[in-house]
């Protein structure tokens, strides 16, 4: 297995490299890669709930916000890094202190609400009540007043990056993160507790799994890598607001493309991820003005027609196989 | 100091809530049919009925076809379409275990509708405007109008076929049969396929139906129809997953506390509470305020 | 062999890879009653299943009078003219007693019936007719069978499947069970059975099964089943305690 993995390795390798291949930076594929470096790390985060822990979540979109709302929060207010943030004002850009803030500001929140809504609700109650709660975080931070700067939201202090380069290792860096600590984790005592709670929840209980800390675990793990994801689109947006980073869009598409590229696998999402979002980019710039017409169109075809995920035909490759 | 509102104003919010809140459960019931066989949130729901919407007013605005006259064109469509829907886009996917797989088809269809109607008709917020928009009702000294009346009978009038449709017929005895247990349904000869389009015709149907209360009452755009959706599915877990008369109930009590918290609270406010209710429904009651206990699906 | 009606053979079901059936042959005739007996887990419900096409095939063939049941999909199995009352009854218990009996005559032939057929079932449980307004949940437990039973009948099925009918019942309509069973096979019926209580089974069956972890173990007339100092030693011996 760790051998067949390198092919992975090389790929990672090859787009570490890239910003060096001449005149790789100002081209399109740059932020083309970035954004598919964040919907591959939401994806991720989707599938370790709802494809390993078959608990189906609807609202991973309000995780990202409440990331991106903690690190533009941080920055705006300079609450972190006081007099430092004078001598030094590219502080705040892709600190791992505030990253892992936003990413543990989701986790708790997922961990609050995950306690009464995993023990409560089973299957589509469950996925009911996470739209819900995503929608009220939503009100919430448009009722924020000046914390959250309501309806218009925050703007962080700079825009000073000339490149995206930073942009682009930091993704690249949290993407193969996230799939090696994933990877790890679904090999461990605990990843196979979770997938046997997934799998006959009553057994893994009888087996003496803690099935309800087995689950909570895990959406708050989704949420932290969701927050974490939250926190990297707001050092490329600056402007945080709640219709915008709180938008269903941000569970939607890494929801689909987790089941475009094979849901409960190690590598589908990022597969999901880059390949949905090559059709949907495509679309916009073949036919700008019916580009979401073709998006929904691609959901539904590869539904119809792909309803295993790319996953399924695997195309040789290590890491879409479904654990379980 | 806080100077008590008159009672009259209590009537009021109470006439504006139930009537606004029945376009809410003519979606939930038709979600409610859709969930009870195919065990699917049909998320597209609230924009079949913005696509209907759109639907009646070309239908008004090329043909000069009245709007409530235009439910003869519009439910009968909305039946066929809502079957071919199944045919061409459910039905493999029902067989699948994997119920994301609905799921994201009824988003990719979202998606699909939203946009196509932003293409044809434009992003803008569009209505329809008749002679007798502006013209209203008096009710015990309160005023509502003419068009909330009767999209609020139209409510009425939908959501009570639909439950003759399914207490007195064979065919809906076997809708119901269905969304109880669909193995044992099969076992009566009951085509699990043949009910689940049954179910997505009359909720169609019912799309079509709101969509001719929503153009003649409300502004709308494109991509109004997901906050219905999301409207729907608290009105339907107010009322009780499974049950029509519930649904509709449901719907008319979400529309009574959107009213109210408007009023009193605040505008900005009335989602959060509207979500927050349906957590605490979904928590403590899962059955719904006057339902059944509902199996979990 | 002239008028045999469900013929089995060679049938191997899995979950999976875990293999539940191997090469099970079993054939009912005409009018009579079949039972099939064994220990738990050894495949009896999975037999019942793969027949109504609630479960695929893997190999081997199932024939209702000539035409093959192992593809066609449940509700085209039922309205060839099987009728299966299956483990836990499958009632719509949200539904009336008389709802319940009118989607037993669901399937179009059974339909133009449905009065008769209702007639019949009342004649037969006279019960449920003072029932037949009231939520199928409420009933009790035996009364809950009857209804199961009755139902299956509404569509004059070629052959009537019953798992476990006597299951989580008192003995006393035990009792009452399985003289309804020996009256429907007056009347003509023919039934495949699947019990736990061997004893009473093979005192009804004409001809009986008994599976042994997925394959079947032996075969007799019932009578021949009872006296089988086997089969006392192995299930009757456990039973009669």
């Amino acid at each position: 297995m760790r051998a067949s993995m390198s092919i992975w390795a090389v790929i990672a390798a090859a787009l570490a490299l890239l910003p060096f291949w001449p005149g790789a930076i100002d081209s399109y594929a740059f932020s083309f890669l970035f954004f598919v470096f964040i919907y591959a790390i939401l994806s991720q985060a989707w599938n370790l709930i709802a494809g390993f822990g078959g608990q189906i979540s609807l609202g991973n979109h309000a995780f990202f916000g409440l990331g991106a709302y903690a690190t533009a929060i941080l920055w705006s207010g300079n609450y972190l890094w006081g007099s430092l943030y004078e001598s030094h004002p590219r502080i705040y850009y892709f600190d791992p202190v505030t990253m892992a803030i936003a990413g543990l500001v989701a986790a708790l929140a997922a961990a609050l609400v995950g306690w009464p809504l995993l023990s409560k609700l089973r299957g589509d109650y469950f996925a009911l009540g996470t739209l819900g709660f995503g929608e009220i975080v939503k009100v919430l931070f448009v009722n924020g007043g000046d914390f959250t700067g309501g309806a218009f939201g925050i703007v962080a202090p700079s825009s000073t990056f000339d490149t995206l380069l930073p942009h682009y290792w930091t993704g690249l860096g949290l993407t193969v993160a996230v799939i090696i600590a994933i990877g790890l984790l679904m090999r461990s005592r605990y990843g196979l507790a979770l997938i046997a709670v997934r799998d006959d929840e009553m057994a893994a209980s009888a087996n003496g799994i803690d099935t309800l800390k087995v689950k909570i675990a895990a959406f708050a793990g989704s949420a932290f890598i969701s927050g974490v994801a939250g926190s990297l689109y707001t050092y490329y947006i600056f402007h945080v607001g709640p219709d915008s980073v709180f938008d269903l869009d941000w569970m939607l598409l890494p929801l689909m493309m987790t089941v475009v590229g094979g849901t409960g696998t190690l590598m589908g999402p990022v597969v999901g991820a880059f390949v949905m979002y090559a059709v949907f980019d495509l679309a916009r710039i073949v036919v700008p003005d019916y580009h979401p017409v073709v998006s929904g169109l691609a959901i539904i075809l590869a539904m119809l027609f792909l309803p295993k995920g790319l996953a399924r035909i695997g195309f040789g490759l290590p890491g879409l196989v479904r654990r379980g | 100091m806080f100077d008590f509102p008159p009672p009259q104003i209590f009537l009021q919010l109470s006439l504006n809530g139930a009537l606004g809140g029945a376009m809410y459960g003519v979606a939930a019931v038709g979600l409610s049919l859709i969930f009870g066989t195919m065990r699917l949130i049909f998320l597209a729901q609230g924009a079949m009925i913005i696509l209907a919407a759109y639907f009646v007013r070309a239908l008004f605005q090329s043909f000069g076809i009245d709007p409530f006259l235009s439910l003869v064109i519009v439910v009968p469509v909305g039946l066929a379409a809502g079957w071919l829907i199944y045919q061409g886009l459910f039905r493999k996917a029902a067989v699948e275990e994997d119920r994301n797989i609905s799921l994201l088809i009824a988003v990719g269809l979202m998606f699909l509708a939203e946009n196509l109607m932003t293409v044809i008709w434009g992003g803008n917020t569009a209505g329809v405007v008749t002679s007798y928009t502006a013209s209203g009702i008096h009710i015990l000294g309160i005023r509502t109008s003419f068009t909330r009346t009767m999209g609020f009978l139209i409510a009425l009038a939908g959501t009570g076929l639909v439950m003759l449709f399914l207490r007195k017929t064979l065919v809906g005895k076997a809708v119901r049969a269905a969304s109880e247990d669909i193995t044992a349904a099969s076992l009566m000869g009951i085509s699990p396929h043949r009910v689940n389009a049954i179910a997505f015709a009359v909720g169609i149907a019912l799309a079509g139906a709101a969509g001719v209360a929503v153009a003649t009452t409300f502004p709308f755009n494109p991509f109004a129809g997901f906050i219905f959706s999301l409207k729907a599915l608290v009105a339907l877990a107010l009322g009780g997953i499974g049950s029509v008369a519930g649904a509709l109930a449901g719907g008319i009590i979400l529309g009574l506390i959107e009213a109210y918290v408007q009023f009193f609270v605040g505008g900005s406010w009335t989602n959060a509470v509207a979500y927050g209710v349906f957590l605490a429904v979904l928590m403590f009651k899962p059955e719904g305020l006057f339902g059944r206990p509902y199996k979990k699906a | 062999m002239a008028n045999r009606l469900l013929e089995v053979s060679d049938l191997e079901v899995a979950y999976g890879d875990v293999r539940a059936l191997w090469g099970v042959s079993i054939h009912v005739e005409a009018g009579s009653v079949v039972a099939i007996v064994g220990a738990n887990g050894a495949g009896k419900t999975t037999l019942l299943r793969a027949i109504s096409g609630l479960l695929p095939v893997r190999r081997g063939t199932i024939a209702l009078g000539g035409a093959s049941l192992a593809g066609p999909a449940p509700e085209a199995i039922a309205r060839m003219g099987i009728a299966h009352v299956p483990e836990g009854r499958g009632l719509f218990r949200q539904m009336t007693v008389l709802e319940n009996l009118e989607l037993g005559a669901f399937q179009p032939k059974a339909r133009a019936n449905m009065r008769q057929a209702l007639d019949k079932a009342y004649a037969l449980f006279p019960r449920l007719k003072e029932r037949a307004g009231q939520k199928a949940g409420s009933l009790s437990g035996g009364e809950q069978q009857m209804l199961a039973i009755a139902r299956a009948t509404m569509s004059d099925p070629k052959l009537l499947i019953l798992d476990e009918p006597s299951i989580g019942l008192s003995p006393l309509v035990v009792q009452q069970m399985f003289s309804l069973i020996e009256t429907l096979h007056r009347q003509g019926v023919t039934i495949l059975l699947v019990e736990q209580n061997i004893h009473q089974a093979l005192k009804i069956a004409d001809y009986a099964f008994v599976l042994k972890t997925g394959e079947i173990a032996m075969q007799g007339t019932g009578a021949e089943l009872i006296a089988d100092p086997e089969i006392q030693k192995a299930y009757m011996g456990v039973l009669e305690l």
